[in-house]
Formats: structure tokens, C-alpha cells, sequence
């Protein structure tokens, strides 16, 4: 084993590290935000930056060419298909009201949708 | 030359098969091939003739029209973008950590980011690309007026209402740049409206 395997093997260790890391921090934001938009943020954490950590990790620990294709194929779709399904939670959460008890300090989206309702009728 | 090739659409190298609305494309051909070689896991000239074999037949059975959907491929434009997402995942990244870990409640808030581009790919695209983003979260598009709503976190600090909106603008003029055509980035490249009024 060379110096650059002994490297590449360390750099990927790191990043598995950190992302699992990221995953962690995701975690404990579900537990201590109050409310689903909320939580949303801190979900996104571990979907993305934490995959792609753990992913270019596991990259660079297998380093053969259709295996890192592979793991690349599936950061590209991760990052095509997350955001719909948080959006869509996001979207549904707002509109059952599902906003924490405190409120929003502002809210620009309100009352376009009270608009629009009213046009409908 | 170089001018005419970087403004042609992926779509220009399809062509009709017969008479009907059967159309080979061949970039998506291309596409599919290399998933269907990434699937199996093994780089052969079995693999590769199987998987352009499946690849035609699936454009065959099932034929999509042939619309230029406005997607334009700039090499430099999508290693600006990529880097520029990676700087913006750690950063925000610190940033929903602090949150986390920040004692005593918060206000949040629903902002309207009004966009500057205006085809369907561009707004997708930069929506796909700001809720990629940790403590980005896109509640609501609005394709009429091509406004995005955000939720943002701890909007009690002034700044951070404003700083949110700009992060949009700039992820917008950088999806603009990877992957419109001239015209959208035309669009992207006009200056933000300014004033914090909702519309």
C-alpha cells in the first residue's frame, strides 16, 4: 500500500466521519425545533450535505472507476428527488396551519392564497 | 462557430423515425445507456449493446414530443454553480447548527422572493437548487408571477430576511448561467427589485 492509498483511505474515513457527523446535527435539530417548517431545515441537513459526505467517502475507501460512477449516479438523483418530497411536506404542513404556536413573525404567502380563494368564488 | 455550438440545444441532435411523432433522441439514448452500465456495475461491450438496444426500444414504446425545454449545458457555468452549491451547503450548514444549538425562541417567517427569469426549467431549477441548500425551504411556487416562498428561520434578526432574498438571486443568476439559454440569462443578469415590500 502506497503513501496515496494510505491518504485517500485517511480522506475518507474523514468525510465518513463528518457526514455521519452532519446526520447527527440533523437529528437533534428534529428533537429541538418546535414545529414541521421548522424541522424541514434541519432534515435537509443529513439528505444532502451528509450523503454527499458519506458517499465521496465511501468514493474514495473503493476508488474503481464504475463503483465511483455508481456512487455518483446516486448523489445526482438524491439532489433531483429530495427537494420534492420536502417541498411537498412544506407545502402541506403550511396549509394545514401546521406554522408552531407562536406564529409567523411575517408572512407573504397568506394572503396571495386568500386572494386567490376569493377569485374562485 | 464556437458561438453557434454553445447556444444549440441538446435537442437538435434527435431526429424522426417514419412518419409518425416517433423521434430518437439521441442524447437521451446516451443517457440511458450509461445508467443502465452504472446499474450493472461492469464496463462491456455486452453491457454497452444491451443497454442502446433497451435505450431505443424504451424511446420507441414510449414517445415523448419533442420540445426544446430551454436546456442549455455550459461546462464552465455548471463548475461555477457546483462550486459555488458546495460553498453554500457548509456554510449554511454552520449556520442551521447555530440555530440548533441557540437558546430561547425564535420568530420564523414566510418571505415571497420574486425571480427575474421566467421559463418553467429556470424556475425548477433554481428551486431544486435553494431547497438542496441546509436551512433552505421552499413552501410554495408560484408559476403565474414566478415567485418562490421561502420559510425562514430566526427571522427576528433584521439581516436575515434581506440576506435570504440574496442568496436566492445569486443561486438564480448561477442556474441561469449552467444551464439557460442566452435569453435567460439575459433575464438574470437584471437587477433585483428592490424595496421590502410584499407584492
Amino acid at each position: 500500500m502506497n503513501a496515496w492509498a494510505r491518504a485517500a483511505d485517511l480522506t475518507g474515513a474523514v468525510l465518513l466521519f463528518l457526514g455521519c457527523l452532519q446526520s447527527l446535527l440533523g437529528v437533534i435539530g428534529m428533537l429541538r425545533f418546535p414545529d414541521v417548517l421548522s424541522r424541514s431545515h434541519a432534515a435537509t441537513k443529513p439528505q444532502t450535505l451528509g450523503t454527499l459526505l458519506v458517499l465521496v467517502g465511501v468514493a474514495l475507501r473503493l476508488r474503481h472507476g464504475i463503483d465511483v460512477g455508481t456512487l455518483a449516479l446516486i448523489v445526482f438523483f438524491q439532489f433531483l428527488t429530495s427537494p420534492v418530497a420536502s417541498h411537498l411536506v412544506a407545502r402541506s404542513a403550511y396549509r394545514t396551519g401546521q406554522t408552531g404556536s407562536r406564529g409567523l413573525l411575517r408572512d407573504d404567502l397568506d394572503p396571495q392564497l386568500s386572494d386567490m380563494e376569493q377569485r374562485e368564488e | 462557430m464556437s458561438n453557434l455550438f454553445r447556444d444549440r440545444s441538446p435537442y437538435s441532435w434527435s431526429f424522426r423515425i417514419g412518419s409518425g411523432r416517433r423521434v430518437l433522441d439521441l442524447p437521451l439514448v446516451a443517457w440511458l445507456t450509461a445508467i443502465w452500465i452504472l446499474l450493472w456495475g461492469t464496463l462491456s461491450w455486452a453491457n454497452l449493446v444491451n443497454g442502446i438496444v433497451v435505450a431505443v426500444c424504451l424511446c420507441l414504446a414510449f414517445p415523448l414530443p419533442a420540445v426544446d425545454i430551454g436546456l442549455r449545458l455550459r461546462p464552465l457555468g455548471i463548475l461555477r454553480l457546483a462550486v459555488y452549491l458546495l460553498y453554500d451547503m457548509f456554510s449554511s450548514s454552520v449556520e442551521v447548527t447555530r440555530q440548533i444549538f441557540a437558546k430561547g425562541p425564535y420568530h420564523a417567517a414566510v418571505v415571497a422572493v420574486p425571480l427575474r427569469v421566467r421559463s418553467d426549467l429556470m424556475l425548477t431549477a433554481t428551486a431544486v437548487a435553494v431547497s438542496n441548500v441546509p436551512g433552505g425551504s421552499v413552501i410554495e411556487v408560484r408559476r403565474s408571477t414566478a415567485t418562490l416562498f421561502l420559510h425562514v428561520l430566526d427571522a427576528d434578526d433584521p439581516g436575515e430576511i434581506e440576506s435570504a432574498r440574496r442568496q436566492v438571486w445569486r443561486m438564480e443568476e448561477l442556474v441561469a448561467r449552467a444551464f439557460g439559454t442566452a435569453e435567460d440569462i439575459a433575464h438574470a443578469a437584471r437587477p433585483v427589485p428592490e424595496g421590502d415590500t410584499p407584492p
